[in-house]
């Protein structure tokens, strides 16, 4: 063999080292991301399904003080209370006090709430009896969910014997009932874990991102129009243009301090609602979008501005009838991923008190509210066994709507993108 | 008749100059072609005469350029206005990335041109025949004028231009893109839009320079050698360093 | 060549040169082929007779040689100015060439059907006359291959001296006719070797004029200065 060939062996042998190292990188990634999803996953999906004791209620009109034929308002003002209790101690008629107070335990605090609601839907069960779904508590649903072991010591167990010997009774008679949990969006945050949902996260993320497109897109678009399309190209744009690129660089607390500083300290703007969560946001999300949208104007051909210049339109019309549309797609595509950027982001909504716990589902940007990654931070500090699963769960919704946002900017991109061959 | 009538034209980017002192005449209604070597200032002088050098910040023009007996380098001159008399044609074809209809209606749209919409119908279809392409486009007017062959989309926007019945049309080397079938089309265009348009030419090729042309300019770094007839120039110039570009023999 | 600096593009300027030396080659020939004529002529060689109408066919050869290489250069080059005079005139000087070397040819045909020894007087004036036109023909091909627009109208201008000279050697002829009946046969094909050097004459004026063209890139305008007028 002489030098050449040698030589030319060397080459293929590297090129295929280097392959192989792409390769490795590239399932080490993969692993990553399987063993990061499989957590996720495996602790989540329980979040999605509900523990729900069937009971008998029977619809005492004394116990609940009612007079003869009472009006609808007389059934939703009563005190139910009491029937609540009765219904748990008819679980078991021999508990003494100590036992009906720990049969009362097995049900969420909100069980008096429930037997009303089931009483308010259908008003003739009045005086009748009927079977109810109660939502069980916490402890209940991860025993149920074989979340927690049942042969260790009493002591280090929040179930006690005499429930579980309830719970297996109840088991036997099928009255233990699994359900899609509707609830974990349908309710607000709350302290007990099996009443938790994510309501009020969707809802102010939701709020928090409208916020922030309505301030960050036209500001963003405005300026980068201006600066790609009409500003002289000199120092002061120059200057600018770094600023700009060093603002997306600028940490997200930062941010979070601003808002912190200006819009609460200064402007008195309300503490931990979606407006002032959107006005920080935007500021953050502002550089992403100018960004992207001069990009998107540099990639329409000057060939089309002189298109449309030679034939006698204005700079103004140039831009608006031709460069804009263009660019359109891109922009978009660009303010859908920052605004994804936007929704994971914590760090500033921890600052401006977005923290706080909010048990009320936001009707408008100026109430309280919670967001989607602040939630997960929140119930990821809790200690109860059945906020775990809430925050996977919390996380998968999370990732499912960024997931969706990034989707949604690649079809905007590719769908209605001009190409130019 | 002198359409166009340059009168020591000089610009300048920056600190480069890029034309000395033109002087130019050209005829209404004949093809005037302009030739040389790239980056001899012949498609710079061509902007010139639609102030299309106006977009570039660093660029200086000074001089005088009369299109009928009107100095268009004035400040008072209107550029809009301008633009809308001396269309232009460019080195790649760009059709707006819109219908084939809406390619043609734009110019007379923002000038105003028509009333209604039976008026730029007819516009449309007079623009497309006048550039010889309606009977091809006809029945697809409403599709995209991207999607039509390199050549097609040239005459596009040729139409395109002469929608606004322009006087004068510019073309910056509109053949450099194309087959010598889709050459040959434009060139026998080139030669019918004579009778109603005065057509400057920049080209690369001294083939069609020489087909197309009555009248040629040879520039060569940012002068104008020589200007005469065309079969003058092409079959006996009187500058050496025309004879030398025009056989090849630049060193 | 006209130009100081050569093609970009080698093989053209080659292909260019190539022609040109072909006409210049060509053009010797002819000159030769007129001189051994005439000596023929007035030597009675049948040798050289014969050898000058083999030699025509070299000639042939070099005007199907400059016409082909005439066609590949318009088709592949495209010239243009001083190449595409250049061209253009090779194709008509090759055929005004290709023209006096059958001229020539003709001479030497007739040498050979001329027979018994001519006057002095007659050989006196066909060689001023023929000495004439290669003077002519040599000065044109010099012309060419200097590329001289003034040689060139200088052998355009000279063609009266030739026209009055065949008037010279025509009326000579006549006289030897005159003297005796036998003369016919001989005397016939001297007036036709006349009018051939007088042809040769002006197809040296005809190159004359394409030089002209070659170099100036215009017409030579007007007649040919020509006073005197056969049988005057």
């Amino acid at each position: 063999m002489n030098r050449k060939e040698i030589f030319l062996k060397k080459r293929y042998n590297s090129e295929k080292r280097f392959k192989l190292y792409g390769k490795l990188a590239i399932s080490f990634a993969l692993i990553f991301l399987c063993i990061f999803l499989y957590k996720i996953f495996s602790t989540g999906f329980s979040a999605f399904q509900k523990t729900l004791i069937k009971v008998d209620v029977t619809y005492n009109s004394e116990l609940l003080f009612l007079d003869e034929n009472p009006s609808l308002d007389d059934i939703k003002n009563a005190d139910y209370y009491d029937l609540a209790l009765e219904t748990m101690a008819n679980l078991d008629l021999n508990a003494d006090e100590d036992q009906q107070n720990e049969l009362k335990r097995m049900v969420s605090y909100i069980f008096d709430t429930e037997i009303k609601n089931h009483l308010l839907k259908n008003p003739d069960l009045l005086g009748k009896t009927s079977s109810v779904l109660l939502t069980a508590s916490d402890d209940l649903d991860q025993i149920f969910k074989g979340n927690y072991p049942r042969d260790i010591p009493e002591d280090l167990r929040r179930v006690s014997d005499y429930q579980l010997t309830v719970y297996d009774k109840l088991i036997k008679d099928e009255k233990i009932i699994s359900k899609f949990n509707f609830s974990f969006f349908t309710r607000a945050d709350s302290r007990e874990a099996e009443l938790a949902g994510i309501a009020s996260a969707v809802v102010g993320s939701f709020f928090t991102i409208l916020v922030c497109l309505f301030i960050s897109f036209p500001v963003a678009v405005l300026a980068a129009i201006y600066l790609e399309e009409f500003a002289p190209k000199n120092k002061i744009t120059d200057f600018i243009e770094v600023n700009i690129n060093n603002l997306a660089a600028v940490p997200s607390i930062v941010f979070g301090l601003l808002g912190l500083g200006i819009l609460l300290a200064v402007f008195h703007l309300p503490r931990s609602t979606s407006l002032v969560g959107g006005i920080t946001l935007s500021l953050m999300t502002l550089p992403t979008i100018i960004i992207a949208a001069r990009a998107s104007l540099k990639a329409v051909p000057p060939s089309i501005r002189e298109a449309a210049l030679a034939m006698g339109a204005s700079r103004m019309q140039t831009t608006m009838h031709h460069t804009v549309p263009l660019s359109m797609p891109g922009t978009l595509s660009g303010t859908i991923i920052g605004l994804a950027q936007a929704l994971g982001e914590t760090a500033p909504l921890i600052l401006i008190g977005m923290v706080a716990f909010i048990n009320t589902i936001p009707m408008s940007p100026m109430d309280p509210s919670a967001s989607l990654p602040v939630q997960v931070y929140l119930w990821a500090e809790s200690a109860e066994r059945g906020f775990v699963e809430k925050v996977s769960a919390c996380i998968m919704v999370l990732l499912g709507f960024l997931i969706l946002m990034n989707l949604l900017a690649q079809i905007v991109r590719h769908k209605f993108e001009t190409k130019w061959s | 008749m002198k359409k166009i009538n340059a009168k020591n034209v000089n610009v300048s980017y920056g600190s480069k100059q890029a034309l000395f002192d033109i002087n130019i005449d050209i005829e209404q209604n004949e093809v005037t072609a302009l030739i040389g070597p790239s980056g001899c200032g012949k498609s710079t002088f061509l902007r010139c005469l639609n102030r299309m050098n106006d977009v570039i910040d660093i660029c200086k023009v000074t001089g005088e350029i009369f299109i009928n007996d009107f100095n268009i380098l004035d400040k008072k001159c209107d550029v809009v206005r301008l633009r809308e008399k001396i269309g232009m044609v460019f080195q790649k074809p760009n059709p707006f990335p819109k219908t084939i209809y809406e390619n043609i209606a734009y110019g007379p749209t923002i000038h105003g041109m028509t009333q209604s919409k039976e008026e730029m119908d007819e516009v449309v279809e007079l623009s497309l025949k006048k550039a010889a392409l309606w009977n091809e486009v006809k029945d697809r007017l409403h599709e995209v004028g991207t999607g039509l062959s390199g050549g097609q989309q040239q005459r596009l926007c040729i139409a395109r231009a002469i929608s606004v019945s322009p006087e004068v049309i510019l073309m910056d080397e509109p053949c450099s893109a194309l087959d010598p079938i889709a050459t040959a089309q434009i060139e026998e265009l080139i030669d019918e839009l004579k009778n109603e348009h005065t057509i400057i030419i920049v080209t690369h090729s001294m083939a069609q320079a020489a087909r197309v042309s009555q009248n040629t300019g040879f520039f060569h770094l940012g002068n104008l050698i020589e200007f005469g007839s065309t079969d003058k120039i092409f079959k006996n110039p009187e500058n050496q360093k025309t004879q030398d570009y025009i056989t090849g023999r630049f060193g | 060549m006209n130009s100081n600096s050569p093609h970009t593009v080698k093989s053209y300027e080659e292909e260019l040169k190539n022609l040109n030396n072909n006409i210049v080659k060509m053009g010797v020939l002819c000159e030769e082929a007129l001189r051994k004529s005439i000596i023929t002529l007035v030597t009675n060689n049948s040798e050289q007779a014969h050898e000058i109408i083999n030699n025509d066919q070299e000639i042939d050869k070099y005007e199907n040689l400059i016409e082909q290489q005439v066609v590949n250069l318009i088709a592949l080059r495209q010239p243009l100015a001083i190449d595409l005079r250049e061209t253009v005139t090779a194709l008509k000087i090759s055929s005004d060439l290709e023209r006096i070397g059958d001229l020539a040819k003709n001479i030497a045909k007739r040498s050979l059907l001329i027979s018994g020894n001519l006057s002095k007087n007659l050989v006196g004036i066909l060689n001023a006359l023929s000495e004439n036109v290669q003077k002519q023909l040599k000065s044109v091909i010099d012309s060419y291959l200097e590329r001289s627009s003034s040689i060139a109208l200088n052998v355009w201008e000279s063609d009266e001296k030739i026209d009055d000279l065949t008037n010279q050697c025509m009326q000579e002829t006549i006289n030897f006719l005159k003297e005796d009946q036998n003369n016919l046969k001989n005397g016939t094909h001297l007036l036709f070797v006349a009018k051939n050097l007088e042809r040769m004459g002006d197809h040296t004026t005809n190159v004359a004029e394409q030089v002209y063209f070659l170099v100036k890139g215009e017409y030579l305008e007007g007649d040919r200065p020509k006073h005197s007028e056969i049988g005057k």
